[in-house]
């Protein structure tokens, strides 16, 4: 009996000990969590406890939030914001960032990806922790930000995890090309007027990944990584894939494509090699490059095939 | 030949009126110079004349009120020359000239050779013949003043109305661009306006004077008549002595005062 | 023959060679023998040229070429012609608001049109929007105490197009999606000419500098201000009216199918001034011809300078337009001097 009550005690005495740090629920595996203790600073920032009241105004943060289980955590995010469906869309703005506005929210932790002007000392002068989570520029910081969301979440195995998942199936999915003797070409088109990115930039190393030859490596330097390209140097490269990220701003497809003037003899055109992408799958950095370098493998796969028919 | 009325000429420029019922009769070949002090007027009465302006009483060409004409047809019938004419630098002389023809010509039209043979005459008669290619910008001033006179003379119109014909003119191309409108008036029987505040020079070669002050006509009347010691000192506010030339036309002195 | 006709023919055979020039040159190598004989077989391509290369000159540059070559010609005569309705070298067609509101209405079309129209919606609106910019600054001079003078036209047009541009920032930051595509659109663009396009704005062209054309005469006599114009026999205003009518119609023609162009307006008009006599009656259609040629020399530029990737338009043009405004002032000081 007092050995029981004792144990209870002694529960009841560690749960209020650890009031003041945060156990993550234990996944269903066996593994014990790594507790992640607060107040953790990050970059400076230090927050002093788990975040329940998040603001997210930066698309990829969202997904990379509710990916890693901290969803219940997430109290609004930005108007763009639209994966996934459920998250708590609200009218913030990640260009045009009204401080007001954010605070009106109480968040205990703000992430943003463009610093517009100086919402990090405004956010900081209201007490209010603020992690910069800037476009990617190699597949590393993704696994960076993953990670650096979830110390600031007290979700770090889950993003642990999550960062696992995603390298594994990224290293099956380069694993499973065999790289031909001639690369595959590709065209990435970001919009209607011919705006491509070369392979410096983080999609442009996406494509590499999986052994793509961009057209637009021959304007590297021009445009700091996304050059409009002419329609006749498209035309004469003869790309074996079209990939457009345009299909939701300018409304281009594969007959759009195909209808341009001289385009039709482009052997992605002939091949039924255009691709449409969603456009917000293909200019973020979050849990979802895992979809998108899937369907860009299965392109080229295609296309592979073909060619040795 | 052409007779042109002044009938109780009115006009209020920015609600303020500038010109009070002036009236005025010019036979056909007849000089009327119009004169006075500065900001009496002058240039506005001319302009209104022209048809440039609003104005009340009326103004008759022959017994024609002029307002009742359309533009082109007004410019068939009078010439009128500012005070400081625009001279785009870069137009040649000749171009400028045919800017004259052009109550002649359809809207759209462009000169034909009669035009073309009228602008050369006019440039000839003024002794112009040898700057016809020129640009404007490169004239001299007496080289400007004349022609803009060929530009009013290729109108063909029958009155004149010129604005300070011999601004800024040096007394040598004064002489010269009176004497030539003298001799082509005559010639051509073409009834002339013209505002000058030289009051000698005004005296010697206009038929008639209309002294203007303060938008009114103070004195009307042949020069010896308008060019008195007491009028000109009252209304010019100026100490001067007139004296009579060998042809009976008055000469205006300033008398220095102290 | 005449000086007129002379310079005239020299404006034409400057601008044949630039249309030639800027069939050969590309950022896709085509051997220059061939490309001509191309040309002069009306299409049919000659031994030696790929079906690519035929389907490159013949849908992708030649329209381009032509489409340059008109917008120039819109853009220059238009220019003229506002130079000398407001008598004032430094007027040029966007003054009364006509790219304000073209960019308004390519705008709105981005923002809130169908994004599969672009193509259609966006030319469409920035048209109109032109148009509907030039009629509010004229009608805004137009009831002022100033009337019709120059001066009230032109203060009509900033009032105009600061509000029109205020409206069209507004627009944009609330919908940022759009501020990519409305950004390429301003900086002037080309790359997408089509024979289509050529058609849509064939016909306004056409009309617009033919009448522009026609009153070179009406423009010397304006040259001598509203009060002699008016005492030769012209209703200045009236002319006036139907020549900025002309121009702002050859103006949303060319921001239609090509976004905002700068520089070509004021440049081109201004060198053909100093090098001929200043009668309209010649600057005119050299104003035309030479603002022709120099877009079609621009964009073989744009085309080619870091090739295969394109430099906006607008950026060619400014790059020539900025050093000609320097040297201006450069020569107008020695003359003061």
């Amino acid at each position: 009996m007092v050995h029981r009550s004792v144990g209870g005690i002694a529960a009841v005495l560690l749960l209020l000990a650890s009031c003041g740090e945060t156990t993550p629920p234990l996944s269903g595996g066996a593994q014990p969590s790594v507790s992640a203790s607060f107040p953790v600073t990050i970059d400076g920032v230090t927050i002093p406890g788990r975040p329940e009241r998040i603001v997210s105004l930066s698309p990829t943060a969202t997904e990379m939030l509710f990916a890693i289980g901290a969803g219940d955590q997430v109290e609004a995010v930005d108007d763009q914001s639209n994966y996934p469906a459920d998250a708590p869309r609200t009218d913030l703005s990640g260009f045009e960032p009204n401080v007001e506005a954010i605070a009106s929210y109480e968040p205990d932790l703000v992430v943003y990806s463009t610093e517009p002007g100086d919402l990090g000392a405004a956010l900081a002068g209201l007490g209010i922790p603020a992690l910069v989570q800037p476009a990617a520029t190699t597949l590393d910081d993704v696994y960076e930000q993953i990670d650096q969301l979830g110390v600031a979440t007290g979700d770090a195995s889950q993003a642990k995890d999550l960062a696992e998942r995603m390298r594994a199936e990224i290293d099956s999915i380069t694993g499973s090309i065999q790289p031909p003797s001639e690369p595959v070409t590709y065209y990435h088109e970001l919009d209607d007027t011919y705006y491509s990115v070369t392979s410096s930039t983080f999609i442009g190393q996406l494509y590499s990944l999986v052994g793509l030859r961009n057209i637009a490596d021959e304007a590297k330097g021009a445009g700091g990584g996304y050059p409009q390209l002419s329609a006749e140097y498209i035309v004469e490269a003869n790309p074996d894939l079209i990939f457009l990220a345009d299909t939701k701003c300018c409304g281009q497809s594969r007959q759009t494509v195909a209808k341009r003037p001289g385009w039709d003899r482009i052997a992605a055109v002939e091949n039924g090699g255009v691709i449409p992408l969603d456009d917000d799958v293909a200019s973020r950095w979050g849990p979802r490059i895992v979809e998108y370098l899937r369907q860009i493998a299965e392109a080229v796969a295609d296309v592979l095939e073909a060619q040795a028919a | 030949m052409s007779r042109l009325i002044l009938r109780a000429l009115t006009v209020a420029l920015d609600g303020r009126e500038v010109v009070h019922g002036v009236s005025a009769e010019v036979s056909s070949g007849e000089w009327l110079a119009v004169i006075g002090p500065n900001g009496a007027g002058k240039s506005t009465m001319l302009r209104a004349a022209a048809g440039l302006l609003r104005h009340g009483g009326t103004v008759e060409i022959d017994g024609v009120p002029v307002s009742g004409l359309s533009p082109r047809a007004r410019a068939r019938r009078v010439a009128y020359a500012p005070q400081v004419p625009a001279m785009p630098p870069g137009m040649t002389v000749v171009d400028y000239v045919l800017l004259g023809r052009t109550p002649y010509l359809g809207y759209l039209a462009r000169e034909g050779r009669r035009d073309r043979e009228v602008a050369a005459s006019v440039l000839d008669r003024l002794d112009l013949g040898a700057v016809t290619g020129r640009q404007l910008g490169a004239l001299s001033g007496g080289e400007q003043q004349r022609v803009v006179l060929a530009r009013a003379l290729a109108q063909q119109a029958d009155v004149l109305l010129l604005d300070e014909p011999t601004t800024a003119l040096d007394i040598g191309h004064q002489q010269q661009v009176l004497e030539l409108l003298d001799r082509l008036r005559l010639d051509d029987g073409l009834t002339v306006i013209s505002s000058l505040h030289d009051l000698t020079v005004a005296g010697q070669y206009a038929d008639a004077l209309l002294l203007l002050v303060d938008g009114r006509a103070v004195a009307t009347g042949r020069p010896t008549d308008v060019l008195t010691e007491a009028t000109v000192s009252t209304h010019y506010g100026a100490a001067v002595q007139v004296s009579t030339g060998e042809d009976g036309r008055p000469l205006v002195h300033l008398v220095r005062r102290s | 023959m005449t000086r007129r006709a002379r310079a005239i023919s020299l404006g034409v055979a400057v601008l044949i060679v630039s249309v030639i020039a800027g069939l050969l040159v590309g950022p896709v190598h085509i051997a220059p023998g061939a490309a001509l004989r191309w040309l002069v077989s009306l299409g049919h391509p000659p031994a030696g040229m790929s079906e690519q290369q035929a389907a490159i000159l013949g849908n992708l540059r030649l329209p381009r070429v032509i489409v340059a070559a008109l917008v120039g010609a819109s853009l220059s005569a238009s220019g003229a012609a506002y130079q000398a309705v407001f008598r004032n070298p430094l007027a040029d067609p966007y003054l009364l608001g006509a790219a304000a509101g073209a960019g308004l209405g390519a705008t709105i079309a981005v923002a809130f049109g169908p994004s599969d129209a672009f193509a259609v919606t966006v030319p469409v609106a920035a048209f109109i929007g032109a148009i509907a910019g030039v009629g509010l600054a004229y009608g805004l001079g137009r009831s002022s105490p100033g009337g019709r003078s120059a001066t009230s036209l032109i203060l009509g047009g900033i009032a105009v197009a600061s509000f029109l541009t205020a409206v069209q920032t507004f627009v944009l930051q609330s919908r940022t999606e759009a501020l990519q595509r409305v950004y390429s659109w301003i900086l002037g663009q080309l790359g997408a000419a089509s024979w289509s396009d050529l058609g849509l704005v064939l016909p306004y062209v056409l009309i617009s500098t033919g009448t522009l054309l026609l009153h070179g005469r009406l423009l010397d006599v304006l040259a001598v201000g509203d009060d002699e114009a008016a005492s030769l026999g012209i209703r200045a205003q009236r002319v006036r009216l139907t020549v900025l009518v002309a121009a702002s119609l050859a103006t949303a023609s060319a921001v239609a199918v090509s976004g905002l162009i700068g520089f070509v307006g004021i440049v081109v008009p201004h060198i053909v001034r100093r090098l001929t006599a200043g009668s309209y009656r010649v600057v005119l259609p050299l104003s035309l011809l030479g603002g022709a040629a120099f877009l079609v020399l621009a964009d073989v530029v744009a085309r080619t300078a870091i090739a295969p990737a394109e430099l906006p338009i607008g950026v060619v043009t400014a790059f020539v337009g900025a050093p000609f405004f320097a040297a201006l002032l450069w020569i107008s000081r020695r003359a003061i001097a």
